[in-house]
């Protein structure tokens, strides 16, 4: 899935993800105000339990991702919310690895800042279910950013890896519009129950 | 799923692995595993595989409660072991040598990491291993944001579970269609709102005892002489990976 596990990358690629993930935590940390992380942690675990759901797709089940979703609720601090969820992924589930914690919060991470600028940008409009659109739009994003991340990185690794890059890309198509729907209503549903939520943590 | 959240349910365990420093242990462990994945010699891949399995062993942790977590790292690494190899020139499939070289690497490297993980945060109560972390200067927002969110995916999970059944009760299948995926989108936005909700009641509960935004705690390991043994041998055989003349030869 959209985790690397260990070994796959090369060394340079999974390094680079360290240096790049540790600066952009550190510029969050310090936008980061003391009061909030407690509520940053809830909406991380939600995020995290919310992730574990699988969607049936046929024979198959797929899980969602949500990084959209937590760029969606947090804004910038989806990132440390992401690499947190990551860790605790690679130790409690063995989800992914560990030397590649780095390279997946930029895969996941990344894409979730880009919807969050999406969405706050969307929120400016006076659209009728502007909420549930760019919600939507914003969830597609997150998948489609990590997918096309993702078989950057595997495609750097040489032609070998082509069959299974393509392989990888393919099978996350469903997970795009799964997420983007999901999201979609999820963003729709918090407008309406609870607004304060959408606006309430960044 | 939620079974799996168990990762230290062999704490209490007696072995080398168990009384060591947890802050030690964390450093150590963690260097092995960067170790064995910086190796690009599928001997000593092998031999970093093997070290992990008698780390492993020495910890005491049951073999079969790993092999039912690590069963997930096959399915990931399944395609790099079995399309990676498959060469496909004029229609015909073949094998291509470096491919099988890669996928095997690969397989050995993730399966030691994996293995790994266990005898690092499964030896000790997770939250112990939480407190080493105050103690290595994590820094300290981002300690409590992994404690509070370890705590709270428990809560969680069981209120979703709680969501689930009430959907179910009213005959709600998952199915492949738009409106399973928009109902549990729902389901999961009330997941949310009571989680936020609940996150504004902990909260001024904490404040009311006194948190100030700090999280305190740490300070109460002490590296003894054995703890020093430890660590110095598994960094020397990290090291030792990456100088294949002195094994083979």
């Amino acid at each position: 899935m959209v985790h690397i596990s260990d070994g796959v990358l090369q060394p340079q690629v999974w390094i680079s993800g360290f240096i790049i993930t540790g600066l952009i935590i550190v510029w969050t940390l310090t936008k980061m105000r003391v009061e909030d992380v407690p509520k940053l942690s809830v909406v991380t675990a939600a995020v995290f339990v919310a992730s574990l759901i699988h969607f049936p797709v046929g024979p198959t089940s797929v899980h969602l991702v949500l990084n959209g979703f937590a760029g969606v609720m947090l804004g910038i601090f989806a990132y440390p919310a992401i690499f947190i969820a990551l860790i605790l992924q690679a130790v409690l589930f063995q989800h992914g690895g560990i030397t590649t914690i780095g390279i997946n919060a930029i895969n996941m991470g990344v894409p979730a800042l880009l919807a969050a600028g999406i969405f706050r940008y969307g929120m400016k409009f006076d659209l009728k279910n502007k909420e549930t659109i760019f919600g939507a739009i914003a969830g597609g994003i997150g998948v489609a950013g990590a997918v096309l991340l993702l078989s950057i990185e595997l495609l750097s690794l040489g032609e070998a890896f082509e069959t299974v890059t393509v392989f990888v890309a393919v099978a996350h198509i469903p997970v795009i519009v799964i997420e983007a729907v999901f999201t979609g209503a999820l963003a729709g549903f918090l407008a309406k129950v609870k607004p304060e939520i959408l606006e309430g943590i960044r | 799923m939620i079974g799996h959240i168990e990762i230290d349910r062999y704490h209490a365990l007696r072995s080398p692995l168990h009384n060591w420093d947890s802050r030690a242990k964390l450093v150590s462990i963690l260097t092995l595993i960067f170790s064995i994945v910086l190796v690009y010699d599928l001997r000593m891949a092998v031999m970093g595989l093997l070290a992990a399995i008698v780390i492993l062993l020495l910890s005491r942790i049951p073999v079969r409660f790993v092999l039912t977590h690590i069963k997930w790292v096959f399915l990931f690494v399944s395609p790099f072991l079995f399309i990676l190899p498959l060469e496909i020139t004029d229609g015909r499939i073949g094998i291509d040598p470096y491919g099988l070289w890669y996928g095997s690497l690969i397989t050995l490297k993730a399966l030691s990491a994996v293995i790994l993980i266990f005898p690092m945060v499964g030896t000790a109560r997770f939250d112990v291993t939480l407190k080493a972390l105050i103690d290595l200067k994590v820094p300290n927002k981002l300690v409590q944001m992994l404690v509070f969110t370890f705590r709270y995916i428990f809560v969680f999970f069981e209120e979703f579970q709680r969501i689930v059944r009430s959907i179910e009760s009213r005959c709600f299948e998952l199915k492949t269609r738009i409106y399973t995926i928009k109902t549990l989108g729902k389901a999961i936005g009330m997941l949310f709102v009571k989680s936020y909700e609940r996150a504004e009641r902990v909260y001024n509960a904490m404040i009311s005892r006194g948190y100030d935004g700090v999280l305190r705690g740490g300070g109460e390991f002490k590296m003894q002489r054995i703890d020093w043994v430890k660590s110095l041998l598994i960094i020397v055989l990290a090291v030792g990976l990456h100088i294949p003349w002195l094994w083979v030869r």
